[in-house]
């Protein structure tokens, strides 16, 4: 499966989605669950398979201004990436 | 400090219309008239989630065989647990499905015995295949995750290939390639499963090229053979750290199998709370962090990654439960694995023990 586009609209696979662990927001999945850094849980908050990557990227930006935005949008892609692999994310 | 379980394996029922040789069942069931009620189980499951527990993995037996799986996904889905379905498939039909994944059931895991008609049957020692085939179709219809499960021994190792080709087909997101781990009845008919050192090999690199030709489409996870390993699995990440396991008379145990062990005392909810089971329970406590290692556990720097590996293991192969996991090469009881390993060899007939059924 290839990177995300600027035009993917990722969201949380089928048999995925938020739980929490304690007071901890955390993704759970068929046989676990997956603890978030904070930019990841900003990151897939925002995929909700409405807004496409290019939106999530800018609002991201916005709520990140120091970050240079083109290194944003090559994190995320990576991130989200990695989590279609586990079959955690879907776009 | 005592860690919160994540995960409860509620094993709702003995009962099965499968016979498979590698069930981790008990060979003593429990009978469906001692069998704990739906309100039980709603009350198990609210104390679980209470006490930290996210997943709740409903599993036989054949789960299906409970008339009131409905209600029982229901009140773990109400309770704010991840709900998974454990199962052969028999039972669950078109009409029953619906009813399940709209009380909340949030992914089915479904068990194959082989990719060949013949072979599956002859394995779960029932005519279960065809309608595995069929069912899958079906879940596909429906919005709900789905993972394939393979138990992999001598007899179907040798064409993994083949049966990894047939799990794509059948559409899952994930499959899980298992494995047989030498508990209850893959125990009793180990010396027709445990595969050749060579099989293993060749099995690995296998599930490493389609993972990789997979990747994206189905995850698959696989579940090593210890026999082979140099070092011991976290059994259930530790005893007492990360699982419970209630079984259908509502005895709490640490996994499957901890009821081999003799001499311990395994409380029921019957009698107490969830929460008081986990902490304070000596059948909890027993080998719960690191207080009741031997050498070399106790000063091995691996034992607060593998725990010394599995306490019913060292018990079922060496007498003792307190001792080395004795899969682990620095185990001083090594050599008994090493002779079941150097015992394999292709027996005719093959004579083996289905898995029975409770009163």
């Amino acid at each position: 499966m290839a990177v995300p586009t600027d035009e993917s609209r990722p969201r949380l696979a089928v048999g995925c989605r938020w739980g929490s662990h304690g007071e901890e927001p955390v993704i759970l999945y068929p046989e676990g669950m997956i603890r978030l850094q904070a930019t990841g849980r900003s990151i897939l908050e925002l995929c909700d398979g409405e807004r496409n990557l290019r939106e999530i990227v800018a609002s991201l930006a916005l709520r990140y201004p120091g970050a240079d935005r083109a290194k944003i949008g090559g994190d995320v892609a990576v991130f989200l990436e990695s989590l279609q692999q586990k079959r955690i994310v879907d776009y | 400090m005592i860690p919160d379980p994540l995960a409860l394996i509620a094993e709702i029922t003995h009962r099965c219309p499968l016979h498979c040789v590698y069930c981790s069942n008990p060979l003593e069931m429990i009978a469906a008239r001692a069998e704990l009620s739906t309100e039980e189980w709603a009350r198990i499951f609210r104390e679980s989630r209470e006490l930290g527990v996210l997943h709740a993995h409903l599993t036989g037996g054949e789960p299906l065989a409970r008339p009131d799986l409905r209600e029982l996904i229901r009140s773990a889905h109400s309770a704010g647990l991840y709900t998974n379905l454990i199962t052969s498939g028999i039972g669950l039909s078109e009409q029953r499905l619906p009813g399940l994944v709209e009380a909340g059931l949030d992914h089915i895991q479904l068990s194959f015995q082989d990719s060949r008609e013949t072979k599956a049957n002859w394995i779960a020692g029932t005519h279960a295949h065809a309608h595995k085939v069929a069912l899958a179709g079906i879940i596909r219809k429906f919005r709900i995750a789905f993972t394939v499960n393979l138990v992999v021994h001598r007899q179907n190792l040798d064409h993994l290939a083949e049966m990894i080709a047939f799990i794509e087909d059948l559409g899952p997101e994930r499959m899980e390639i298992a494995h047989a781990q030498y508990y209850g009845w893959a125990l009793e008919n180990r010396s027709f499963l445990l595969p050749t050192r060579e099989q293993v090999e060749r099995s690995m690199g296998i599930v490493g090229a389609a993972q990789q030709r997979l990747a994206g489409k189905i995850r698959i996870d696989c579940v090593v053979p210890d026999y082979y390993a140099r070092y011991p699995k976290a059994c259930m990440g530790g005893w007492g750290r990360r699982l419970l396991l209630i079984d259908p008379a509502g005895r709490v145990l640490p996994c499957h199998a901890a009821g081999v062990i003799p001499g311990m005392q395994f409380a029921s909810v019957r009698d107490h709370p969830v929460k008081w089971i986990w902490t304070e329970s000596e059948a909890f406590q027993r080998f719960r962090g690191e207080d009741w290692m031997m050498e070399p556990c106790r000063s091995c720097d691996r034992r607060s990654e593998d725990f010394g590996g599995c306490r019913c293991q060292a018990f079922l192969i060496t007498g003792d439960a307190r001792g080395t996991d004795p899969v682990c090469s620095l185990a001083p009881t090594h050599r008994l694995v090493d002779l079941a390993t150097r015992d394999v060899r292709d027996r005719d007939p093959i004579d083996w023990a289905y898995r029975s059924n409770p009163a």
